[in-house]
C-alpha cells in the first residue's frame, strides 16, 4: 500500500512538473519580422463557433466605446488616424476602425473584431508618424495574427487540462490515500506561468508583425525600438524625480515582455528589415500637421498628472527635434506645478525662454508677467500681462489680470 | 493519512445541488404597473455561453440570438397579459425622436445607479443608513424627458445571462461528486443563470423596482430552465418579472 501510494505520488507529482516544464520552458527568442505572415484575408469574418461568440460579444463593447464621451471626436484627427491604420494595416487595412480616447496614458489596444483604441497620451509622446504608425501596426498585428482567439484557445486548453489533472489528483489521491495538493498547486502555478508565457509570445509576434508592416509602408522601422527606449527612459526619469527606483518586475509574471527586451529585439529586427528596404521616412511634417494644434491640450493633460519627472522627460524628448515656445512653456509649467524650493526660479526662466519664440502660447506671457512682478520688475511685468490680454482678450482670467494691471 | 481523510470528509457535507433565487426591492410607494400602460425596454443585454471543462464561459453567438429573440417575445407577452404595451429599443438609434447620444447617456447613468442599488441592497454590510426602506434612487430629469418624448410610462433595463455545461464540464461534475464516496468531494459549478431587471417610472424618473435572479447547479444535468427555448425564456421572465410585489407602504395600506 505504502509502495503503491508512493508510486502514485511520484507519478502525479512528476506529471505536474512535466507540465510546468513543458509549458513554461520555451525560451523567448526574437521573432524575425520576415517570418510574420498575416493569418487573415481582407474582409475576414469568423467561421468557427468560439470565434463567432467572441465577435458577437464584442459588438456591444464597440457600441459602448463608439458612444463613449471619453472619445476625442475631432474629425480631422480621427481621419488622420484612420488613414494610418489603412496604411499599415496589411490585408486588414479596410477592416479596422480606430477610436481616440482622451486618456493621458501611453497605451493602445486592439479588440478581436478589428477596432482599436488609441489613448491620447500616445500622441503626446510620439515624435513622428513612423513612431505612431509603429504602435498602430503593433495593434494591427494582433488582429492580423488572430491573437485574441489564439489566446482564448490557449487559455481554454490549459484550464481544461489543469481541471482534469486536479480532479484526477484529488480523486486518485483520495482512492490511494495520499494527499496531492502540493502537486496540484505546482501544476496550477505552471499553468498560470505558461499562459503568461504565451501572452508574451503573442506580444513579440505583434512587435515583429508591426515592424514588418511599417517598413513595408515606407517608414523607418527604427522608430519602434526608439519608442520603447523612450518609454524606459520616461519611467526612469519619473522614478528619479520622486527619488524612487523604477519598478522592476519579474518578466516571468508579466503578460508583456519587458520593455528592455522588446527594445533590444526590435532594434535587431529593425536593422534586419532596414537592410532589405533601404529608403525610409519619419513622416514628421505630416505628423505635426495633424497633431500640432492638439499639442497644447495633450501637454496640458500630461503636466497635470503630477508626475514631473515623466512630464519633463516627454517635453525634452519632443524638443530633440527642436525647442519651441510651447515646449518651453510646458517645461516651465512642470516646475511651477511641482513647486519645490527653487522651482519658481526655474519656471520663471522657462517662461522667459518661451516668449522668445514666436509660437509661445498667451499663457507663457501671462506667467512670465507674474514672474517678473514677483521679482519687482513692475514695468516689464505689466507689459507682459498686457501682451497676454492682447493675445487672449476673452480668457477666463482676463478680469483678474486686468485687476493685477491696475494695481 | 487518516488525518487527511478526516480533513476531507467535512467537504462531503457541503450542500450539493442547486437553487433558484430572486430578490426584489421596490420603492415603498411602488404599485406594479397594470391596465393600460406602456413600457420601453432599453437595449436588452443577453448573453449565452458554454462552460468549458476548466470552468470558463465561452460565449455562443447562435444560442445568444435564439435566447434574445425568445426572451423578448416572452417579455412582450407577459407584459401584454398585464395590459402593457411593450416597445423594444434594439439599438441606441432605434428610439424615434431621441438621438443615440441621449440614450447612451441614460444607459450609462442607469449603469451607475443600478450598480449602486446592487451594491447597497444586495451585498450585506453595505447598507446605507439613510436608504433602508425600499429603494430610493432616481435617474432624474433625463428619464422624465425620455418619457415625454416617447410617450412611454416605464423604462425597463434588462440583463440576462445563461450558460450550459459542456460535455467535459459535466464529466468533471460527475467525477467531483463521485469523489465524495471516497473522501474527495469537489463539487463543480455547471451552467447557471444570472439576470436582473430594473424598472424606471418615466413620470418621476425614479427607479421604482429592481430584481435579481440567480440559478445555479452543481449537479450534472440539473437545470432550471433554458432560455434558448421559448418555454425557458417564459420561465425566466415569469421568475424575474411575473411576481412583482407592491412597495411596503402600499402593501401596509391594503
Amino acid at each position: 500500500m505504502t509502495m503503491n501510494a508512493l508510486n502514485r505520488r511520484a507519478l502525479l507529482g512528476g506529471l505536474g512538473c512535466a507540465c510546468c516544464a513543458g509549458l513554461v520552458g520555451t525560451a523567448e527568442a526574437r521573432i524575425p519580422p520576415a517570418s510574420m505572415k498575416p493569418l487573415i484575408q481582407p474582409g475576414y469574418r469568423p467561421t468557427e463557433t468560439d470565434e463567432k461568440g467572441m465577435w458577437q460579444q464584442m459588438e456591444r463593447v464597440e457600441q459602448e466605446i463608439a458612444g463613449s464621451n471619453l472619445l476625442i471626436k475631432d474629425q480631422a484627427l480621427t481621419k488622420y488616424l484612420g488613414g494610418l491604420v489603412e496604411r499599415v494595416g496589411g490585408p486588414a487595412a479596410k477592416d479596422m476602425r480606430v477610436y481616440l480616447a482622451h486618456v493621458p496614458e501611453f497605451n493602445a489596444f486592439m479588440a478581436p473584431t478589428g477596432f482599436m483604441v488609441v489613448f491620447s497620451g500616445l500622441l503626446t509622446r510620439m515624435r513622428d508618424e513612423a513612431q505612431l504608425s509603429g504602435v498602430i501596426a503593433h495593434e494591427a498585428g494582433h488582429f492580423l495574427r488572430r491573437h485574441h482567439i489564439r489566446g482564448w484557445r490557449d487559455l481554454r486548453r490549459k484550464s481544461d487540462a489543469f481541471s482534469v489533472l486536479a480532479m484526477g489528483a484529488g480523486v486518485g489521491g483520495a482512492a490511494g490515500g495520499v494527499y496531492l495538493g502540493d502537486a496540484v498547486q505546482l501544476a496550477q502555478m505552471g499553468t498560470i506561468l505558461s499562459l503568461l508565457a504565451y501572452s508574451r509570445e503573442l506580444e513579440a509576434e505583434a512587435d515583429a508583425m508591426g515592424l514588418r508592416l511599417i517598413a513595408e509602408a515606407g517608414y523607418d522601422p527604427i522608430a519602434m525600438p526608439n519608442t520603447w527606449q523612450q518609454l524606459i527612459e520616461e519611467v526612469e526619469a519619473s522614478a528619479r524625480m520622486r527619488r524612487k527606483r523604477p519598478r522592476r518586475r519579474l518578466s516571468l509574471f508579466e503578460t508583456h515582455p519587458a520593455p528592455e527586451s522588446r527594445m533590444v529585439d526590435l532594434r535587431v529586427s529593425a536593422q534586419e528589415v532596414r537592410a532589405a528596404t533601404g529608403e525610409a521616412a519619419r513622416g514628421r511634417d505630416r505628423y505635426l500637421a495633424a497633431i500640432g494644434k492638439h499639442r497644447t491640450m495633450l501637454l496640458d493633460d500630461q503636466v497635470k498628472l503630477n508626475d514631473p519627472g515623466a512630464s519633463l522627460y516627454i517635453v525634452e524628448n519632443l524638443a530633440k527635434d527642436g525647442w519651441n515656445g510651447l515646449l518651453r512653456f510646458y517645461e516651465a509649467e512642470v516646475w511651477r506645478l511641482r513647486g519645490e524650493k527653487g522651482d519658481d526660479a526655474r519656471a520663471a526662466q522657462g517662461y522667459a525662454a518661451a516668449i522668445g519664440y514666436g509660437d509661445a502660447p498667451p499663457e507663457a506671457w501671462r506667467n512670465h508677467g507674474y514672474a517678473l512682478l514677483k521679482t519687482g520688475r513692475r514695468d516689464e511685468g505689466k507689459a507682459a500681462l498686457g501682451r497676454y490680454l492682447a493675445m487672449a482678450p476673452k480668457a477666463s482670467d482676463a478680469a483678474m489680470v486686468r485687476y493685477s494691471l491696475a494695481q | 493519512m487518516g488525518r487527511r481523510r478526516f480533513l476531507l470528509i467535512p467537504a462531503a457535507s457541503l450542500a450539493l445541488g442547486g437553487c433558484v433565487s430572486t430578490r426584489q426591492v421596490a420603492d415603498v410607494q411602488f404599485e406594479p404597473p397594470q391596465g393600460n400602460y406602456s413600457l420601453i425596454v432599453m437595449r436588452p443585454d443577453v448573453q449565452v455561453g458554454s462552460v468549458t471543462t476548466g470552468g470558463l464561459v465561452e460565449p455562443r453567438a447562435e444560442w445568444t440570438e435564439q435566447a434574445r429573440a425568445n426572451l423578448l417575445r416572452a417579455l412582450s407577452q407577459q407584459q401584454a397579459g398585464r395590459g402593457g404595451r411593450t416597445m423594444i429599443a434594439e439599438t441606441r438609434g432605434s428610439v424615434r425622436g431621441v438621438d443615440p447620444e441621449t440614450i447612451a447617456d441614460l444607459e450609462r447613468l442607469h449603469n451607475a445607479v443600478g450598480n449602486s442599488i446592487a451594491l447597497h441592497k444586495y451585498y450585506p454590510g453595505n447598507e446605507l443608513p439613510t436608504k433602508r426602506r425600499g429603494i430610493d434612487w432616481t435617474l432624474g430629469e433625463d428619464a422624465v424627458k425620455l418619457g415625454r418624448t416617447t410617450g412611454m410610462d416605464y423604462a425597463l433595463f434588462l440583463y440576462a445571462q445563461d450558460s450550459f455545461a459542456s460535455t467535459g464540464r459535466v464529466a468533471l461534475q460527475v467525477l467531483g461528486i463521485a469523489g465524495c464516496f471516497i473522501g474527495f468531494c469537489a463539487p463543480q459549478g455547471g451552467g447557471g443563470q444570472v439576470a436582473y431587471a430594473s424598472l424606471v417610472d418615466l413620470r418621476s424618473g425614479d427607479v421604482v423596482w429592481f430584481n435579481v435572479l440567480q440559478t445555479s447547479s452543481q449537479l450534472p444535468g440539473l437545470r432550471f430552465g433554458d432560455i434558448r427555448t421559448p418555454e425557458g425564456s417564459a420561465q425566466m421572465v415569469e421568475r424575474l418579472l411575473g411576481r412583482m410585489k407592491a412597495g411596503r407602504d402600499v402593501r401596509n395600506r391594503r
